[in-house]
């Protein structure tokens, strides 16, 4: 139950080199009391590295870190109240699940009987009641990393979860019912939960806010709807939605947007002659025609896919591919159509970066 | 090229993974094993590459007995879940491993190998070692190793789970134009999610606890599931099951949802049955269903609601964003013109699909009994 | 002031410990150039200062001295037993400890870990206990007090410890690469050798030194199993005790038959440092 702030983090292996290579570029982050975050990002990205900055397992190169507006760079992970769930479900072995579950409160020496009231009620939350007293090595792989968010869950004061990709091991049909059990207990308890993962489905729907991370930068962060929406960087473009944002290189003129042969009047200014120009629209608001009306270009249909519920349709016009998202009940197009492009959904990316016009 | 097993049975460990298999591949060079962790998938395909041993059973390849032939008379090329290469060798001789073992000349080996690295986009990295390059990367290096050798029969087990969810959606699309290479090769993928089987479109096997459930094209499977395993399996969100009635004209899922009976279905018999639909076929509607919210999931651009009528628990899927808290209520209408019938055996009795008809249903039915 | 206080701790405490293991080694070198005044005149360890060096001791091991034996031959013969006891060891145990990770065995109620066990039990076992058993059957062979009948009882004393070390190895390389050479067209045989054993350089160093270790070593067998024609440098270097022992001789012929073990140490030393030793499987 606290609030995170990480003031000019920046984290390199080698600080001390004369043109030091940067895990983690400078960024300012806060992350609010009781919220719901997901870190997402392909492999390599630095989300781990931010994840352990903020445990304490690693201590950043630059800038401090903020617990409720406390310094807490260079404290130990012990005293930093952060639980933390990897990837593989860590636990002892040897002992009972009520021992798992208890080990951190015995290492705190709480009294026997809170200890039990603690342990049975992240059991009671978590389903693990009926086995509690069955050997840890002895259950399923989800059952495991159940143990180890319980583990992470059981100490009364602990400020903010951290979860390193913690639904891997997971079967997919059984994920659900651990995404809904986390959001039960960030729901009940208010713990701010912070996750890191390179699965956009899991972030989008566990989060509230998502922070989009590419080598070493901060993307963007928002709602889901918001990096739907309106995606800062192409990369963010990228990177949500299945499948990803079309982008279309384009020029410019005093009137607007030149996509080959199409046309886009926008009002555009202080853009550089230079900068590379390119049009992002999303697939889900891309939909086909059989007569040519306002916003749409002829085009042909290079391939459609079917996937049952969703259908993926490719056009091409001029140089430009483009993908569209239809629905699976829609009338799927073929051959020569026009392609509708839906102005408003149409965005406008200088540099790599979304222009709003100011 | 035409597999056939004949009551194969397998156990390991004193588990019995498959009992009692029997099946013929069709004549196509596509497969697409679909199933849940544990349904036997890798088992089978393990079975295939001549990695497990055959308790009792017969299995043959275009005719020829591969019961008891091992593994390296068999001409089979296989990409594991965990990316396995020759830690020991540079990435040119971890492709070019089995065609030196087939004594092939030097010049032919370096023009084989260059070609299928290309293909994969993995030219520049060949001096490297495997343990250099990165996990997408590797699993290239693993592929690129099994499309080189002349084999009969390609294995991929899940080739892509290990890797990266936009790299994922990267080599699916290189795989389509990879897999038509213009050779006589019988290609088997394996993989938990339908949506992977739908767009690579091969035909689909799916399985289930040990046992072949379904055989067809994607979309047939997808269309006219078998049973209601196959709806399960093969759909994601997994299609919704109901056990209802059909009664006086109406359908009851129970004492709160009643429906009256679509045109379409008219002919239907009273009695017990079990009714599927899918999520996406359940829509939010005011005034109709009042529903709890249990959990609300949004995706960007669709939300997933788990909400509960009464005593049913269901999942439904809409377009767009709507927030929903834990708890709220939702009123939800269903699709009728989207739902599917499976008699109390869980076979399907009725899809909603184009060239289906309740009478021939009926009719059918009548006739087993 | 904790930090630098523990650190000065530390420093005195490694003195103190490496002076303690070096302390019988500059006693054995200086010794070694003593003589017998030098000896008797109790502890002393500068020369020309507390004692006359001299190089009898050396000359005595040698070349062929008045006090001392000529360790120079039984320097070769336990040469000859411990490399070739070794590399046999390391062959066929590598083999067995491939065979028992690999493939499942069962002979009634006897699985592969038993067998494993089995084979590190020869370690256990006292080696007294063989004494007899070895005799009669070298005697019988004809075989007892020469060099092939040794290598072939260190080989039963040293294959157990290469099968240990390669076992543990192997059951680290993943099964899948076995299963990868065979599809990929190789037999068994074929996997073993051209795969399995080029990963396997850092399991077969370690189990190599282990070997040579213990072979070099081994006093007991060397003593009931040779008289006259063939001698191994431990029992040479034991003989050289009596009544009236000559320290120098003794300490320079210690200081001989340590030496090939130190420069094998140096040498896996350096392989060990050039990370070859780190894992070679992802």
């Amino acid at each position: 139950m606290a609030s995170i702030d990480l003031k000019n983090i920046a984290h390199s292996y080698d600080p001390t080199a004369e043109d030091p290579v940067f895990a983690l570029q400078p960024f300012n982050l806060h992350w609010e009391d009781g919220g719901t975050y997901a870190l997402l990002g392909p492999s390599g990205c630095g989300k781990s590295t931010m994840l352990n900055i903020m445990s304490g397992l690693l201590t950043p190169s630059h800038g401090q870190l903020l617990v409720d507006n406390k310094d807490v760079t260079h404290l130990p992970t012990t005293q930093r109240n952060i639980a933390q769930v990897f990837q593989f479900p860590v636990i002892y072995q040897s002992k009972t699940i009520y021992e798992n579950l208890a080990f951190p409160l015995r290492c705190i020496k709480m009294n026997k009987h809170d200890i039990d009231r603690r342990v049975k009620e992240v059991a009671d939350l978590l389903n693990l009641t009926n086995i509690l007293s069955k050997s840890a090595n002895s259950v399923s792989a989800d059952t495991k990393q159940l143990i180890s968010v319980g583990r992470g869950l059981v100490r009364e004061n602990v400020s903010a979860i951290l979860m390193d990709e913690p639904l891997t091991v997971i079967d997919p049909q059984l994920k659900f019912e651990l995404r809904r059990k986390l959001k039960e207990i960030s729901a009940r308890y208010g713990h701010t939960l912070i996750y890191v993962t390179h699965d956009q489905n899991e972030a989008m729907t566990l989060a509230d806010q998502v922070v989009v991370m590419d080598k070493g930068q901060i993307m963007q962060m928002g709602s889901p709807e918001e990096l739907f929406e309106n995606p800062s960087h192409m990369h963010v473009g990228y990177f949500i939605g299945s499948p990803a944002m079309n982008f279309m290189n384009c020029r410019l003129n005093e009137q607007g947007i030149h996509i080959d042969d199409h046309f886009v009047p926008m009002e555009l200014d202080g853009i550089a002659d230079s900068a590379a120009l390119n049009m992002g629209v999303r697939p889900e608001y891309v939909s086909f025609s059989d007569t040519p009306v306002a916003n749409s270009v002829p085009a042909e249909i290079v391939e459609v896919q079917n996937l049952g519920k969703y259908a993926i349709a490719t056009a091409k016009f001029g140089n430009q591919k483009v993908k569209a998202r239809l629905s699976g009940k829609s009338k799927l197009p073929s051959g020569k159509t026009n392609l509708v492009l839906h102005k408003e959904h149409m965005r406008l990316y200088v540099d790599g970066h979304l222009y709003s016009a100011s | 090229m035409s597999i056939v097993a004949e009551n194969i049975n397998l156990t390991v460990d004193g588990e019995a993974y498959l009992r009692n298999v029997s099946f013929e591949l069709p004549n196509e060079d596509f497969f697409i094993i679909v199933g849940r962790t544990k349904a036997g998938k890798t088992t089978l395909l393990r079975l295939l590459a001549g990695l497990e041993e055959i308790d009792s059973g017969r299995l043959t390849l275009d005719g020829n007995d591969l019961t008891k032939m091992p593994p390296w008379e068999r001409k089979v090329g296989m990409v594991y879940q965990q990316f396995i290469n020759y830690p020991h060798l540079n990435n040119f001789e971890n492709i070019a491993f089995p065609l030196r073992r087939a004594g092939l000349p030097e010049d032919k080996i370096a023009e084989a190998v260059n070609k299928v690295a290309s293909v994969l986009g993995v030219e520049e990295f060949l001096e490297k070692l495997p343990s250099e390059l990165s996990g997408g990367q590797q699993q290239r290096i693993a592929l690129a190793r099994a499309l080189v050798k002349d084999s009969k029969l390609l294995i991929l087990d899940e080739p892509l789970v290990n890797l990266d969810y936009k790299l994922r959606e990267q080599l699916r699309e290189e795989f389509k134009n990879i897999f038509n290479d213009q050779r006589e090769r019988l290609v088997i993928y394996s993989t938990t999610e339908p949506a992977e089987a739908m767009e690579l479109n091969g035909t689909v096997i799916v399985m289930h606890e040990g046992e072949i459930i379904q055989i067809g094209a994607a979309e047939e499977v997808y269309n006219r599931p078998a049973n209601t395993r196959v709806a399960e399996v093969f759909n994601d969100p997994p299609m919704n099951l109901v056990r209802g009635v059909v009664e006086g004209n109406r359908i009851h899922f129970n004492q709160d949802v009643i429906m009256a009976l679509p045109d379409h279905l008219q002919t239907l018999a009273a009695g017990r049955y079990t009714f599927g639909i899918r999520a996406a076929d359940i829509n939010l509607q005011p005034n109709a269903y009042a529903s709890e919210v249990q959990l609300g999931e949004i995706n960007g651009s669709e939300t997933i609601l788990h909400i509960k009528l009464g005593d049913i628990s269901l999942v439904t899927e809409q377009e767009g964003v709507h927030q929903y808290d834990l708890g709220a209520s939702a009123s939800v209408d269903f699709d009728l013109d989207q739902l599917y019938i499976f008699d109390n055996n869980g076979d399907l009795l009725f899809s909603p699909a184009a060239n289906s008809s309740v009478e021939k249903a009926m009719q059918d039915q009548e006739k087993d009994n | 002031m904790n930090s630098s206080g523990y650190k000065i701790f530390k420093f005195v405490f490694l003195a103190f410990w490496a002076s303690f293991v070096v302390a019988p080694f500059l006693w054995a070198l200086t010794t070694s150039f003593k003589t017998i005044n030098g000896v008797t005149s109790g502890a002393t360890y500068i020369p020309w200062v507390d004692y006359e060096p001299s190089l009898d001791g050396w000359r005595n091991v040698l070349g062929s001295g008045s006090q001392g034996i000529n360790v120079v031959e039984p320097f070769i013969s336990s040469v000859y037993v411990t490399i070739g006891a070794s590399a046999l060891s390391l062959v066929l145990g590598t083999f067995v400890a491939y065979g028992l990770s690999r493939f499942k065995y069962r002979a009634g109620f006897i699985r592969n870990g038993d067998i494993t066990f089995f084979f590190i039990s020869q370690r256990i076992m006292p080696p007294v206990v063989l004494s007899i058993p070895f005799f009669l059957m070298l005697q019988q062979l004809g075989l007892l007090d020469s060099i092939f009948g040794l290598i072939l009882v260190y080989i039963a004393l040293l294959m157990p410890i290469a099968v240990w070390v390669m076992v543990d190895f192997f059951n680290n390389i993943p099964k899948e690469i076995d299963e990868m050479a065979m599809l990929d067209g190789c037999s068994p045989l074929q996997t073993f050798l051209r795969v399995i054993l080029p990963n396997a350089k850092p399991g077969l160093v370690v189990a190599g030194l282990f070997c040579v270790i213990f072979g070099w070593n081994d006093f007991f067998f060397a003593f009931t199993l040779t008289f006259t024609e063939t001698q191994l440098l431990p029992v040479a270097i034991v003989s050289l005790n009596s009544s009236a022992t000559p320290w120098w001789s003794l300490s320079a012929s210690a200081l001989i038959s340590i030496a090939p073990l130190i420069f094998v140490a140096v040498l896996v030393e350096k392989y060990l440092d050039r990370g070859n030793l780190a894992g070679a499987v992802k």
